[in-house]
C-alpha cells in the first residue's frame, strides 16, 4: 500500500521543513505528491488519493527532532482535511483550521463547525465550511476576520499550510471561485513557515498560476503579474454568499471568545471517557471501516486514547486492530493505563492486531 | 591535419595534430589589446610544419566573447520581452527591457496578439540601438510572436542584427533564454569583427580550410553559424581543456580532471569517459543563461599563486603577485615550491630556494618549506573537489527512480593537465589516495582540445498530438503531424531527420547523434487521456575527431 512515491513525498516534506528549521531558507513549499490530508490515524486503504498523511508525519518528525510543541495547520484545500483533523483531534497543541467547500455539497462530506476537537482539545479544530461560489472576497473576509486573529491568539511556534489548489474557479472537482491572486494574497498574509501540496485538478488553467503565486508570495517576491489568461471566466460572489460567510464568521467569533468555558463544560459532561463511533469509507480502495475511539478525560494531561477498528472490503477481507496511544504530554498515570488497556485487549483476543503507539519514546509497539 | 588555437588568459597556444600525434606546437603571450596579434604569432610559429593542402580544419577557442563582456565592450541592446502573466521579469534581466503585450500559452497557443504600436514605441525608446533581442515566454513552443515582433523591428528600426530567444535556446526557461538572447546580441558586433579578421588573416596565409569556433559545451561550430550564435563561444577556455583531456585520456572509471594553470585550477568530473554537464546553463556576468556548458569549478590555485604567512598560517593563493622568483619574480610562488621539491625543472633553482627560505619557519630547510607549501595547495584543491562532489550529489533529480537509486560520485582517478599539473597532481592524488595520469602534451591541452573537437548541433522537437503538430524551436519550424498515434519513437526518428538536415545545411557531419533529454506527458481532459506531449532533444554527440598521444597511469 505504501510505495516509494509515498516515502519520497513524506521525506520531501520533512526535507523542506528541515531547511526552514535549520535556517537555510526563510520558508519552504514541499511540492510533493501523493497528497495526504484525507489519511487518518488508522489507514486501511486509500481515500481521496491519500494513503499516508504527509504533513502529519512531517509535524511529528519536527516535534521529536526539533522540540517544537505548538503547531498551527491551515488547510486551504477545497476538500475538508478530515485525515489531518482526525490525527490531531485530541491534541490541544495542534490548531487545525480547515476552510473548504461545505461538506453537504462535496467530498468527503465532513468538516462542519460542530467538529471542534474532543473535550480536552476543544476549539483546536476549526472548520469553516464555505458555500459553493465563494470568491477571493469571501475567502479574504474569513482570513482577515477569523483565521488571522485566531492564529494570533493561539501563538503557534510553526505555521503549516496544507496547500490544496482546488478552490480555483477552474477546478473540475469543486465549485469555488478563488483566483491565483486570491491564493497568493492568502499565502502573503498567512506567512506559513512550510507549505505542503495537497489537491488541485485544473492542471493547465489553475496549477501553473496558483503554484507560482504561492511560491512568489512565500518568497516575498512580487506576484502582482500572476493572472490567469481566462480570468474573466471567474464568477462573481452573490450577495447571499457574502451574507452567509459573514454570519458563519460571527458564529465562530462567539464560540472562540468563550472557548475556555466550552472546554470546561465539555470535559465535565464527558465524565471519565469521551466516546465516539463512526464509519469511514475508503473511496479509492472500496473498504468500509467501523471505528470506535475513547479518550480519557484526565486532569493532569490531555489524556491517552484508544482506537478499535474493523474494516472490510472486496478482496480485502475483514481486518481488525486495537491501539492505545500515549501522547507526548501524557502523565505517568495515563501512560500506565494506556499500556494496561492494550495488554488487556491483546488477552481478550478480539482483534487481529494490538499496538501501543508511544509518542513519548517515539515507538510503535506491536503486542 | 588539424590546426587548433587556444587563446588563454596568459598564453595563446597553437598545435598541429595529425594521425593522433602533435606535429608542432607553440606558446605565445596573449595580446589583450588585440587578440588577433597573438593568435597570428602562435599560428605563424606552427605553420612551417604544416602542409596547407592537407589542412582539414582550423578550430579556435577564444576569449573574445568573454573579454568583450568583462571589459564592457558590448553593444547597447534593445531588449523586448513578451512575458505574458507570471513573474515580473523586468527587474532580473541585464538591462531594463521594454515589456510587450501578447501571450503564447504553455501549449504554444496564442492567447493574445502583440501590438505593433507598442513595438513602434519600443523602437523609439531604443532609437540609439543598432542591435535588438526579442524573447517571448513559451516561444520554444511557438515562436510566432517573437518572429512577428522581430519583423516589425526590422521594418521600423532597421537594426543591424536581431536575436530571438527560441533561436538561441530550444528548452523551457524564459529567464535563461531572455538573458541568452540579450548577451548574444550584445557581443554580436565584437565577435563578427573578430571572425572577419581571422578569416582574412587565414586567407592571406593561403589557408582555405574551414574555420570552426569552439563552444562552451565542447562542440565546435562553423564560423558562419557562430556569427549567428556568438554567445555559444563564451567560456571556451575550460571547454577546450576538457576536450583536450578527452583527446588524451581514455578510461571509463569515474575521474576528476584538474587543469592547473598560472592562476587557477579548473576542476571537472568525469563519468564513463565523459565530462559532466552543468545541469541548466552557464552563468554570464551573474545572469543565468541557457548556454550549455560543462560542470566546472574554479579554485584559486596555480603555479603563480602567491605564498606567504598570514597570522602565523601558511597561505597559498588565490591572488598572484607576478611570476615565480625562479623566473625573476619578486614574491614566492607555488612554482618555486615545486622547483625546490624537484617536481618542476624550469627557472633558476637558487632563486626558487631563496623564495622558500623567505617563507621557511626558523630552522626549517627550504625543501621542508616547499613540502609544506605543496601540502597546503593540494589541500585547497582537495577541499574544492570534495565540495564539487557534494554539489553534484545535491543536484535536483527528476524521477522517483533517481531518488531511490541515488548513486554517489566516487572518483577513481585524477587526470592533470596545464602548466603546473605535473608538480601538484601527484600530491593531490596521494592526499586522496587514488591514482593519477598526467598525459603527454598536457602543456598545450587546450589547443589540442580545440583542434580535435567534433562539430555539434542540437535541436528540440516537441510534438503535441492533441493539437496535431510538432515544433522545432531552434529552427522556427512548425509542421502538422497526421497521426494521433504519434509516438516517442516517431518523435525520435523525426528529430534525427531534422538534425541531419540542419547539419547538412551548415556543412557538418551528423554521424553520431544522441538524445539529450526526452519526456512524454499524457494530456488529460476530464478524466481521460486525450493525447500526448512529447519532447525530444537530440544532438550530435560532442567529442573528439581523433585521440592524441599515449598516457601512463601512475598507481599509488
Amino acid at each position: 500500500m505504501i510505495t516509494d512515491a509515498h516515502l519520497i513525498s513524506a521525506g520531501g516534506a520533512i526535507t523542506a521543513a528541515e531547511a526552514v528549521l535549520k535556517g537555510e531558507v526563510l520558508r519552504s513549499f514541499a511540492l510533493v505528491r501523493p497528497p495526504g490530508h484525507h489519511a487518518m490515524k488508522v489507514v486501511h486503504g486509500t481515500r481521496g488519493f491519500c494513503t499516508v498523511n504527509i504533513e502529519a508525519i512531517m509535524i511529528e518528525y519536527l516535534r521529536s527532532h526539533y522540540g517544537i510543541k505548538k503547531v498551527a495547520i491551515i488547510d486551504t484545500d477545497v476538500h475538508h482535511g478530515d485525515g489531518t483533523q482526525d490525527i490531531f483531534y485530541h491534541d490541544p497543541d495542534t490548531l487545525f483550521i480547515s476552510f473548504h467547500q461545505d461538506g453537504r455539497t462535496l467530498y468527503p462530506g465532513t468538516g462542519f463547525m460542530e467538529e471542534m476537537g474532543s473535550p480536552n482539545a476543544l476549539c483546536s479544530t476549526m472548520n469553516i465550511p464555505l458555500p459553493p461560489g465563494t470568491t477571493d472576497e469571501g475567502l479574504h473576509y474569513v482570513l482577515d476576520n477569523l483565521i488571522l486573529p485566531v492564529l494570533a491568539d493561539f501563538k503557534p511556534e510553526l505555521v503549516i499550510n496544507s496547500a490544496g489548489q482546488d478552490n480555483h474557479y477552474s477546478d473540475p472537482l469543486a465549485n469555488m471561485a478563488i483566483t491565483a491572486q486570491g491564493y497568493a494574497r492568502l499565502a502573503d498574509k498567512l506567512k506559513a513557515d512550510i507549505a505542503v501540496l495537497e489537491g488541485g485538478y485544473s492542471i493547465e488553467d489553475a496549477l501553473p498560476y496558483v503554484n507560482l503565486g504561492i511560491i512568489l508570495a512565500m518568497a516575498k517576491l512580487d506576484y502582482s503579474k500572476v493572472i490567469e489568461p481566462n480570468i474573466e471566466e471567474c464568477p462573481k460572489q452573490t450577495a447571499r454568499t457574502t451574507q452567509y460567510i459573514r454570519q458563519l464568521v460571527d458564529r465562530w467569533h462567539k464560540v472562540w471568545a468563550k472557548r475556555d468555558m466550552l472546554k470546561y463544560e465539555a470535559v465535565a459532561k464527558a465524565g471519565d471517557f469521551w466516546n465516539s463511533q463512526r464509519s469511514i469509507y475508503y473511496d479509492d480502495s472500496g473498504i468500509s471501516e467501523q471505528r470506535q475511539e475513547k479518550v480519557r478525560m484526565c486532569h493532569e494531561c490531555a489524556g491517552y486514547y484508544m482506537i478499535a477498528t474493523e474494516a472490510e472490503g472486496a478482496g480485502f477481507g475483514v481486518k481488525s486492530a486495537f491501539a492505545s496511544v500515549i501522547p507526548r504530554a501524557a502523565c505517568p498515570s495515563c501512560r500506565r493505563r494506556a499500556q494496561d488497556e492494550a495488554i488487556t485487549a491483546k488477552r481478550q483476543g478480539r482483534y487481529g492486531h494490538c499496538f501501543i503507539q508511544d509518542k513519548q519514546q517515539d515507538i510503535l509497539e506491536k503486542l | 591535419m588539424l590546426l587548433g588555437i587556444d587563446v588563454g588568459g596568459t598564453f595563446t597556444d597553437a598545435v598541429l595534430v595529425a594521425s593522433g600525434r602533435i606535429l608542432a606546437s607553440s606558446k605565445m603571450p596573449t595580446t589583450h589589446h588585440d587578440l588577433l596579434e597573438g593568435i597570428l604569432s602562435a599560428l605563424d610559429a606552427v605553420l612551417p610544419a604544416a602542409d596547407h593542402t592537407q589542412l582539414k580544419r582550423v578550430a579556435l577557442s577564444t576569449t573574445i566573447v568573454t573579454n568583450a563582456l568583462i571589459e564592457d565592450r558590448t553593444d547597447k541592446v534593445g531588449l523586448c520581452l513578451i512575458p505574458g502573466p507570471g513573474i515580473d521579469i523586468g527587474k532580473i534581466v541585464p538591462v531594463e527591457p521594454v515589456i510587450l503585450s501578447g501571450y503564447i500559452d504553455h501549449r504554444g497557443r496564442e492567447v493574445r496578439e502583440p501590438e505593433v504600436v507598442e513595438v513602434r514605441a519600443a523602437c523609439r525608446h531604443y532609437s540609439d540601438c543598432d542591435v535588438f533581442a526579442v524573447a517571448g515566454k513559451f516561444a520554444v513552443r511557438n515562436p510566432q510572436h517573437e518572429m512577428m515582433v522581430a519583423d516589425w523591428i526590422n521594418e521600423i528600426a532597421k537594426p543591424q542584427y536581431i536575436t530571438t530567444g527560441a533561436a538561441v535556446a530550444g528548452s523551457l526557461n524564459f529567464w535563461r533564454r531572455a538573458n541568452s538572447a540579450y548577451f548574444n546580441a550584445a557581443v554580436w558586433r565584437q565577435f563578427t569583427h573578430f571572425s572577419d579578421a581571422i578569416e582574412q588573416a587565414l586567407r592571406q596565409r593561403g589557408i582555405d580550410a574551414p574555420v570552426y569556433i569552439l563552444k562552451a559545451d565542447g562542440g565546435t561550430m562553423p564560423l558562419a553559424a557562430a556569427k549567428m550564435l556568438p554567445i555559444e563561444a563564451i567560456f571556451t577556455g575550460p571547454a577546450a581543456s576538457v576536450l583536450g583531456i578527452m583527446a588524451m585520456y581514455h578510461d571509463d572509471r569515474p575521474a576528476v580532471s584538474l587543469d592547473i594553470g598560472g592562476t587557477t585550477t579548473d576542476i571537472a568530473l568525469w563519468q564513463e569517459g565523459k565530462p559532466l554537464f552543468a545541469s541548466q546553463g552557464a552563468v554570464v556576468k551573474g545572469y543565468p543563461t541557457a548556454v550549455r556548458a560543462f560542470r566546472l569549478k574554479s579554485v584559486g590555485i596555480g603555479g603563480d599563486s602567491f605564498v606567504r604567512y598570514e597570522k602565523g598560517e601558511l597561505k597559498v593563493g588565490p591572488m598572484r603577485k607576478g611570476p615565480a622568483m625562479a623566473l625573476g619574480g619578486s614574491h614566492p610562488t607555488l612554482s618555486d615550491a615545486m622547483i625546490v621539491a624537484g617536481l618542476s625543472t624550469f627557472g633558476d633553482l637558487d632563486r626558487a630556494c631563496q623564495a622558500m627560505t623567505y617563507i621557511a619557519l626558523p630552522g626549517q630547510m627550504p625543501g621542508d618549506a616547499a613540502k609544506a607549501v605543496l601540502d597546503v595547495a593540494a589541500g585547497i584543491v582537495k577541499q574544492a573537489i570534495a565540495e564539487m562532489i557534494d554539489e553534484q550529489a545535491a543536484e535536483p533529480v527528476y524521477k522517483v527512480e533517481d531518488i531511490v537509486n541515488k548513486t554517489c560520485f566516487d572518483p577513481q582517478m585524477i587526470i592533470g593537465v596545464g602548466g603546473a599539473a605535473a608538480g601538484l597532481v601527484p600530491i593531490i592524488a596521494e592526499q586522496l589516495n587514488i591514482s593519477y595520469q598526467v598525459p603527454d602534451g598536457s602543456m598545450v591541452a587546450n589547443a589540442v582540445g580545440a583542434a580535435v573537437a567534433r562539430p555539434t548541433l542540437d535541436i528540440t522537437l516537441r510534438a503535441d498530438t492533441t493539437q496535431g503538430y510538432y515544433t522545432v524551436a531552434e529552427l522556427a519550424v512548425k509542421n502538422s503531424i497526421n497521426s494521433r498515434r504519434f509516438s516517442v519513437a516517431d518523435a525520435q526518428q523525426l528529430a534525427v531527420e531534422v538534425l541531419r538536415e540542419r547539419a547538412a545545411q551548415v556543412g557538418i557531419e551528423a554521424a553520431d547523434v544522441e538524445i539529450v533529454q526526452q519526456e512524454e506527458f499524457n494530456l488529460v481532459r476530464g478524466f481521460n487521456t486525450v493525447g500526448k506531449i512529447i519532447t525530444c532533444r537530440m544532438q550530435i554527440k560532442p567529442g573528439v575527431i581523433m585521440t592524441v598521444g599515449r598516457v601512463q597511469e601512475v598507481v599509488l
